[in-house]
This record gives C-alpha cells, sequence and structure tokens, in this order.
C-alpha cells in the first residue's frame, strides 16, 4: 500500500471510527488477558521455545537425577516440542504438541529401539491426545479431531472424522488466546475429560464456560461439569482405587514470586467450585477476592510451590516401582517464568493415603534446573505408566522422552 | 560438593550450553542466496510488506520459519521456499542473517517528528521492552523491531491485532489489542527510524 492510499485508508479510519481519531496518549489501553495484574517494570517473559530436532548428544540425560536404584535413558528423541502422551492398544506412544501443530507416534523397532514419526500436522495447538479404543482423539484448542484404526495406518493416516461441532469448545478467539489448549484422559466410565481454561489471567467470567474441568461421551455429547473454578488445568487423571478425578491446576501470574500456589486438586463430587478467581492455592486473592471467604471453596488436595507450572500426572499403577509407589501421583511441573527464581522443571509425587489425603509432595527425578546459573536443560510436561511398570517422562524443550526404570 | 553432585553438575552445565556453535553461518550464506531476492542481498529488504532480516534475532527467524514449514503460520509466498527445509538448514539461515548488520532501507519515508514522537509514546504503555529488551533489539525468539521497513511492521502488527497471524505464544496479539491503525502507523514509523 503506498503512503498515499495509507493516508486515505487512515481517513477513512477516521471518519468510520471517531474514537480512533483521539490521540494515543489519551486512549487507555486495554490490558490483554495476559498481562492483567502486571506490575510496571517487570521484565518477566516467558521462555523461548525450541522447535528444531536437539540432536542426541545435546539431550540431558545425563543430568537427570532420581531415587536410590533408578535409572533414566532416552526412549526416543527429534519429537520438538513434545508434550502430552496417550498409549494405544499396539503399545504406540501418541505425543501432542502446542507451538509445532504436530502429533508425533512413537513405535518400537523389532531391535528395541524406536520410531517416530508425524502424523498429524498444521493443526493449531494439538496438545490434547487420547486414546479410545483404536481411535486416537486429538483436541486442538475447539477443534476435535478422531482418527480411527490409528496404529494400523501410521504410514498412511487417513482423514479425521471432525468432531469439532459436537464438543462446541469456546474457540481461540473467545478465549483471547488464553488457555485454550487442552490436556485429555480417558475414564473408567468411557468419558473423555478435559479442561476449558480461563480467558485470561484473572478476571471475572462466566462459570459455566470457562475454567472448568468437563468430561463427554466420546461423541460430543452429554457435556458434564466436573468442576469450576479451576483457572488452568494441563493434567488431571483418575485414582486408580477411589475412581475420583485429580487434577493439577495452574495458578495466576503477577501476583509475586511466591503467591499463590500451582495445586493438585481432587474432585469428589462432579460441578463443586475450586474458587478461581477468588482465591489461590486456598488464600484469598489480593485483587480479585471480591470479599469471598476462601472455605466456600474446595481447599487444594496440596500445594505444589508456586509458579511451577504442574502438568500432566498419572497414577503410578505398575509394578517394576518399589510398593510405595502404587497408586501414588506422580507429577511434572514444567517451570517458571512468572517469577524471578526459576522453580520446578522436575517430576514430583504426591504420596495419597488410603483416605485419599495428600500426606506430601517428594521430589523423584530433578536436574534439569541449575540454581546457580538460572538456567534450565529440560522442562518435563507429562509423564505416563508403560506396561512393563516403567515411567515415561516428556521434555519440550528437548523434544525428548525419557525413560524410567528401576533395578533393585 | 560431593563426587556425585560435582558430575551432575558438570553434565548440568553441559547440557545448559547454548548450541550456538552448531549453526553454521557460513553454510547458511549459501543456502540464503535464495532468500536475497526479496529480502535483499544484504538482508535489507527493498520491497514493500517483506521484512528485512539483517541483525534479526537468530531464535525469532528459526521459530517462525519452523511456524511457516508447519503450515501454521500461513504466509503462501513463503511457503515454496520453506517447504521441506531441514531443521539444520533453518539454524544455520538463521545465524547467517543474525549475522549481518541492521540497516534502514534505501527508500525510507523521511521522519515525521509529530509521528515518530505518537509512536514512541505508545513504547512504555505497551510494555514493549519487557520482551524486546530496552534497546527493541530483543532477544531469542523475541526479535528486533528497530530499523525495520515500515510498511511491514505496519503489516505484522494488523496481523496480530486482527488474529491473522498468531506468534508461538499470544503475547503480541494481547499487546497490540486494541491499537487504532492510527497507533499502528505512528509505532511502526517510530521503530523504523530508531537504530
Amino acid at each position: 500500500m503506498s503512503i498515499r492510499r495509507t493516508l486515505l485508508g487512515l481517513a477513512t479510519a477516521l471518519i468510520a471510527a471517531p474514537a480512533l481519531a483521539q490521540a494515543p496518549a489519551a486512549t487507555p489501553a486495554p490490558v490483554p488477558g495476559w498481562a492483567v495484574g502486571r506490575p510496571e517494570g517487570s521484565t518477566l517473559a516467558p521462555h523461548a521455545p525450541r522447535l528444531t530436532v536437539t540432536p542426541l548428544d545435546q539431550v540431558p540425560v545425563g543430568a537427570i537425577r532420581l531415587p536410590p536404584g533408578f535409572q533414566a535413558e532416552v526412549f526416543a528423541h527429534g519429537l520438538p516440542g513434545g508434550r502430552t502422551m496417550a498409549e494405544g492398544p499396539n503399545g504406540t506412544i501418541f505425543v501432542g504438541t502446542r507451538v509445532i501443530g504436530r502429533v508425533y507416534a512413537i513405535t518400537r523397532n523389532p531391535d528395541g529401539t524406536t520410531r517416530v514419526r508425524t502424523v498429524v500436522q498444521g493443526v493449531t495447538q494439538p496438545n490434547g491426545v487420547v486414546m479410545v479404543g483404536n481411535s486416537l482423539y486429538v483436541f486442538a484448542i475447539n477443534r476435535v479431531l478422531r482418527f480411527d484404526n490409528i496404529e494400523a495406518n501410521l504410514d498412511n493416516v487417513p482423514a479425521p472424522v471432525e468432531l469439532t461441532e459436537a464438543f462446541g469448545f469456546p474457540t481461540a478467539q473467545e478465549h483471547g488466546g488464553n488457555h485454550d489448549w487442552k490436556f485429555t484422559t480417558l475414564g473408567p466410565d468411557g468419558r473423555i475429560y478435559t479442561n476449558v481454561g480461563v480467558k485470561c489471567n484473572i478476571c471475572e467470567f462466566d462459570r459455566d464456560r470457562f475454567a472448568l474441568l468437563v468430561s463427554f461421551k466420546p461423541d460430543g455429547s452429554d457435556r458434564r461439569i466436573e468442576a469450576r473454578g479451576v483457572r488452568n488445568s494441563v493434567g488431571m487423571a483418575i485414582h486408580p482405587v477411589t475412581r475420583e478425578l485429580w487434577a493439577t491446576n495452574h495458578g495466576r501470574d503477577w501476583a509475586g514470586n511466591d503467591w499463590p500456589n500451582d495445586v493438585l486438586l481432587r474432585v469428589r463430587r462432579s460441578g463443586e467450585d475450586h474458587g478461581f478467581p477468588y482465591c489461590g492455592g486456598g488464600t484469598a486473592d489480593p485483587q480479585y477476592n471480591a470479599g469471598r471467604n476462601c472455605n466456600e471453596f474446595l481447599p487444594p488436595a496440596a500445594l505444589l510451590g508456586p509458579h511451577t507450572a504442574v502438568l500432566g500426572m498419572r497414577f503410578y499403577t505398575g509394578t517394576m516401582f518399589p510398593e510405595q509407589y502404587r497408586n501414588q501421583a506422580f507429577i511434572a511441573r514444567r517451570g517458571s517464568w512468572n517469577r524471578e527464581r526459576l522453580s520446578g522443571f522436575d517430576v514430583v509425587v504426591a504420596k495419597i493415603d488410603a483416605n485419599g489425603n495428600v500426606t506430601g509432595v517428594e521430589e523423584f527425578l530433578t536436574g534439569f534446573r541449575d540454581d546457580a546459573n538460572q538456567k534450565f536443560a529440560d522442562r518435563p510436561v507429562d509423564v505416563h505408566v508403560m506396561r512393563d511398570g516403567s515411567l515415561l517422562v516428556s521434555g519440550e524443550q528437548t523434544g525428548t522422552i525419557y525413560r524410567i526404570t528401576y533395578r533393585r | 560438593m560431593t563426587l556425585r553432585s560435582l558430575v551432575a553438575a558438570a553434565a548440568l552445565a553441559a547440557a545448559c550450553v547454548a548450541p550456538a556453535s552448531a549453526q553454521d553461518k557460513v553454510r547458511g550464506a549459501a543456502l540464503a542466496q535464495v532468500c536475497g531476492v526479496c529480502h535483499g542481498a544484504e538482508g535489507i529488504s527493498r520491497n514493500r510488506e517483506i521484512p528485512s532480516l539483517a541483525g534479526q534475532q537468530a531464535g525469532f527467524i528459526t521459530v517462525q520459519m519452523i511456524l511457516i514449514r508447519e503450515g501454521i503460520r500461513n504466509v503462501p509466498a513463503m511457503r515454496p521456499f520453506a517447504a521441506g527445509l531441514a531443521d539444520k538448514d533453518i539454524e544455520d539461515l538463521s545465524a547467517y542473517f543474525a549475522s549481518l548488520a541492521p540497516g534502514f532501507p534505501p527508500d525510507i519515508r523521511p521522519r515525521d517528528a509529530a509521528q515518530a514522537d505518537r509512536g514512541q509514546a505508545l513504547i512504555g504503555p505497551r510494555n514493549c521492552a519487557v520482551c524486546h529488551q530496552a534497546s527493541l533489539h530483543g532477544r531469542d525468539q523475541v526479535p528486533r523491531i528497530t530499523s525495520q521497513r515500515e510498511d511491514w511492521l505496519v503489516h505484522a502488527m494488523i496481523g496480530y491485532r486482527d488474529g491473522t497471524r498468531i506468534g508461538a505464544d499470544p503475547q503480541m496479539n494481547g499487546a497490540v489489542v486494541g491499537l487504532s491503525d492510527f497507533d499502528i502507523a505512528a509505532l511502526a514509523h517510530y521503530l523504523a527510524h530508531r537504530e
């Protein structure tokens, strides 16, 4: 567009919308959703993603520290942006991503090594991956795609069945680009459980539409609200004994280095309110409490550290690890950005007793966070219990899937 | 410090070193010949709504090229060039363009002091320096936004504002939310003339 046409267009815009003609200084800048509450002068910003292949010799498996008897190895690498994991009936591990828009499939070669294929590409934030029978479901913001008989067609993936309308999630525009990616898991009741995050850092919103855990029948019908007032859960699992839904939840940003905690939630009855935005980590929000008593809401089952970015979680149902880990919750903490000193970048275990009370949270996989230099080597996003009892951990920063085993 | 923790610290330090040495700007220069046709032989674009790449952050170019290659960022003119490019090619190209000296395009519009002042007045309220640094030269995945083509800056900001462009995260969509065309023109004019 020439300058003259630019000016012409500008003049037209000014006539059409007189409000735009005000001097910029007089126009109050609308605050974008993610920046609500940000203090002036802060230079905290999200860490850069790495979307290119990290060569094997740069994968930081040697940095991993584990309790005695555990070992870490590289299960698969060369999956830039690899995050969430789901396993098919034939043992294929499907890996969802956000920015790079891919879903990967990891299969085993006859010699025990792994092979990585890209089976979905060019989809916006396909973070939700879940197997229902032989079908892979991919949840990409509001899009829902079902790839039938996927494991038999890894080299020639058929066109998916489009279920977007049936599920009816808010669009990226309705979310304002905030907290619109999904985590998905299949319940023992055959329902798909997922999240609808809040459309801001912190704000008021429709409590039946945002900041929810929800479940559906696999055809997208029969939506049920499992939990309200859940700011941004990107990890959940069903307890293997009690069948209760548990979920991780991110606290808000810009409220200081040590408040609020990210939390673990226990959902005992569908539809109850967990308190966002009025309370965070079980205590009153300094700006958005609105006079509410935090006892009105369900308290968190456990505090998981400020800004640690708690994500994928699984209950350990295998037999390879020592008995003390049975039915305990392994939780990936991707690591902080909205904090002056780094926190997280590890995997922790929440110890849960027979009554469903969390008795403690212990570090399990550490070594990625370099406190002295304030750097990190990788960012764990999800965990997955293999049939042999080993535990997979995804490292998004280097596009690696680590495998944790135990030997007496 | 125990031997075990010493070994762990050494392994972590090695793992945290940025793999910059792995990127080959000489190889990138050879690959970049075709890019120069539109983006300028020295990475300074003489073409309307085509960005200069000289002195751009390598991390930014890499992420954007991946997004274009994967079809996440829709740039039809770039699609044939990005298709099939290996990750290593993209990293080398990025290292090459990052190594070039940034500069103003020859067809730069004369500076309009009043418009530039209006643009400069928006830098603080819009928190541009939080991510782009006080110099506005960017860092890693965050681009240099100074000495860029004015028409390109307008095009990019309108794309973010109107939701036709997304980046690695929605930060820029949020940063320009609600800006009028008038504001965007002023910001672009200010940035285009800043070193």
